[in-house]
């Protein structure tokens, strides 16, 4: 819809530009004296000597979580894989041999791959998850790589990052 | 007939008819594990109880039969808290391991509990439930799990009463109840993947199946079943162009709800041996090639082969499009007179779907040509006498095999193979042309009782394979020659009135 875009009305002080460019440079200088000689309140820290905490649910890295017996707790569901908007989680499930311990467990992931830099951190992947396997609680960021498939993370990989307190492990939920 | 009414809509149905059949031909699906349409009735899941008036308790629906004036309710408060009641005691004992479980996503039980039931055990300690076996192997494809099973039974009434050969049954009681082969037995009669399909439950899951994908990530197309000349109509799942497993399609004039194993694993013939790149040479110096190469090279080698030493092999594996295009080209375009046929070779049948010629569609490679083909033997010793030279030949399968068969290929000075996966045919080629699979395809199949059923495409082409329509129009172009059509719906038009009779009714897709 057109309509008329209204100019604003200046008087002579504001028309003549120098005047109130002084006033301008007068603020920014305030500021400037008072954060370098004053009392100090920017919101700048000296990164990276200083870190602001993040908060607890920080959504960082992903890791798979272990069984007491450093088995993957990941039973191939693929739920997070489902959930996932970006289409970043690839797994190849398998079944555990008759002889193995965890035989009753009867299926694992024999790879699980995680696209880092597809990944968008929503975390739907750690709410999909029915056995707690995979969690975001690392409070890391992906490192900077050289090449794109460093960032392409494998289980092993995977299971081997901590959290924050250094745990690799989780409970089963159903057995609390 | 009985006039009753369900859920205020009258219906007339013909005597004999159950309330829940009743009730499904009105559109409205009455909740059951047991009951199956093609199976007798056991009324042991007690899931389809409703409401008749007049009648004090609710009644079983899959065994309750229709009776003029009856009016029946299937939505009621009373109905609904039946259900849920079965629903909990289904689950009591269940172990929720739907995370490792194929059945997931397919699931009655999971279905219902989302519609019914929505409510969490009272029986929730894990210690609490009946432990029962996990991971029996019943026989070469399945595979069952005692604590999923609702004890519906109907893989022993399918086993029982479709295969005739009564090898599960049901051992122990009450809660403790399983089902079991029987003794000296193995689940391996040739319906064994049905028999894990009519399970409504994780019970029993098909083995080749076995954590391959999880059933919500596949697509799911009407195809009809390549594996023999009975032309089941079946759902090809598959995902990112792998095929994973055909599922029957109900067709009650043809295969009702069944398909037999070696139909279940037909989609193998998608996914393994794939040729996806034009290849020339034989055997060691068998050597990937563009396009323009391995075209120019087959005109080469056909050029060099006068008119009348030249034949062309259809085959009763491909659909009539593609049969029909091989034959015109052959006979328009390059003069041949003489035309054989190839196919897998024959195997065992039955009398309840499996028939012997393994081939989906050797009727309709015949209307196709307008005449009976020749066998491939003829064209083996025609070709050891040196009396055909050169040959095109669709298909990967040789209907005959043994060194004599593939010395007599070997005589060939110019054989050109288009096929969608390797084979004897290709192996013995100078020249391999992908086409696509059965599934990469929309055709026709006429089966052995001369019925023809359309199929559609269902998923694109692997790798470098073209369309056979396409691909002899590119040969015909490097040979400079005529063809008969131009497009894929040329084929189509001039396929239509050549097919024997339109398809059985009743093939709902």
């Amino acid at each position: 819809m057109p309509y008329v875009v209204r100019r604003p009305d200046r008087n002579l002080w504001e028309q003549s530009y120098v005047p109130e460019t002084v006033r301008g440079l007068g603020v920014t200088l305030r500021h400037f004296f008072r954060n370098v000689f004053g009392r100090r309140d920017t919101v700048t820290l000296l990164y990276p000597e200083q870190r602001r905490p993040y908060p607890p649910r920080f959504r960082g890295l992903h890791r798979l979580t272990q069984r007491d017996d450093g088995a993957p707790r990941c039973t191939a569901c693929l739920c997070c894989q489902t959930a996932c908007p970006a289409e970043c989680i690839h797994i190849v499930a398998g079944e555990y041999p008759p002889e193995h311990p965890l035989a009753h467990v009867e299926k694992y992931p024999v790879e699980f791959w995680i696209d880092e830099l597809r990944c968008v951190s929503c975390g739907l992947c750690v709410e999909a998850c029915p056995c707690d396997a995979i969690r975001m609680d690392t409070g890391l960021h992906p490192r900077p790589v050289e090449a794109r498939p460093h960032l392409i993370y494998e289980r092993n990989l995977l299971l081997s990052i901590s959290d924050t307190a250094g745990n690799v492990h989780t409970a089963n939920p159903r057995k609390k | 007939m009985r006039k009753l009414t369900i859920d205020g809509r009258e219906i007339e149905v013909a005597e004999g008819t159950t309330v829940i059949a009743a009730a499904r031909a009105l559109g409205i699906d009455i909740p059951h594990f047991c009951w199956h349409p093609e199976l007798s009735v056991a009324a042991n899941c007690r899931m389809c109880l409703v409401e008749v008036e007049k009648q004090p308790k609710l009644q079983p629906s899959c065994q309750l039969e229709a009776a003029d004036g009856m009016v029946v309710h299937t939505d009621t408060p009373k109905v609904r808290e039946a259900r849920r009641a079965m629903m909990e005691y289904l689950l009591l004992n269940h172990p929720v391991d739907c995370p490792i479980c194929d059945q997931a996503g397919e699931c009655k039980l999971q279905d219902y509990y989302m519609l019914y039931d929505l409510k969490a055990s009272r029986l929730w300690s894990e210690e609490g439930k009946v432990r029962k076996r996990k991971r029996a192997i019943f026989g070469p494809h399945v595979i069952y799990d005692a604590e999923r099973c609702v004890m519906c039974t109907r893989c022993v009434r399918f086993c029982a009463e479709v295969v005739r050969d009564p090898v599960l049954i049901e051992v122990h009681r009450g809660d403790h109840s399983e089902i079991a082969v029987a003794p000296g037995r193995t689940l391996d009669h040739a319906y064994s993947l049905m028999t894990a399909h009519v399970c409504p439950v994780g019970a029993l899951t098909s083995r080749d199946f076995r954590f391959q994908c999880r059933v919500w990530f596949l697509a799911s197309t009407p195809t009809i079943c390549p594996g023999c000349a009975t032309g089941c109509n079946a759902f090809l799942d598959h995902h990112r162009g792998e095929a994973f497993r055909l599922r029957p399609r109900e067709n009650p004039a043809l295969n009702r709800s069944w398909l037999c194993d070696d139909g279940v694993l037909a989609f193998r013939l998608h996914n393994d041996h794939r040729l996806t790149a034009p290849e020339l040479g034989r055997g060691d110096d068998a050597r990937p090639v563009a396009w323009d190469e391995a075209l120019a090279e087959a005109a080469t080698l056909l050029r060099k082969v006068p008119k009348t030493q030249r034949a062309a092999v259809l085959s009763a594996e491909h659909s009539c499009e593609e049969n029909w295009a091989l034959a015109a080209f052959a006979r328009e375009a390059l003069g041949v007179e003489r035309f054989f046929v190839t196919g897998r070779t024959a195997g065992t049948a039955d009398d309840l779907l499996r028939h012997a010629d393994k081939n989906p569609n050797r009727a309709g490679v015949r209307s196709m040509l307008g005449a009976e083909p020749e066998p491939l033997e003829r064209l083996v010793d025609e070709a050891t006498a040196g009396s055909i030279r050169g040959a095109v030949a669709l298909g990967a399968a040789a209907a005959t095999q043994g060194p004599a068969a593939a010395a007599g290929l070997l005589r060939l000075e110019a054989l050109v193979s288009i096929a969608p996966r390797r084979g004897p045919l290709p192996e013995a080629a100078h020249v391999r042309l992908p086409s696509p699979s059965f599934a990469e395809t929309a055709g026709t199949y006429v089966n052995a009782r001369g019925q023809a059923q359309e199929f559609p495409q269902a998923m694109s082409p692997r790798g470098e394979a073209l369309e056979v329509p396409d691909l002899l129009a590119r040969l015909a172009r490097r040979l400079d020659l005529g063809l008969p059509f131009r497009s894929a719906a040329d084929v189509r038009a001039a396929v239509a009135p050549r097919l024997p009779r339109p398809a059985a009714e009743g093939g709902a897709p």
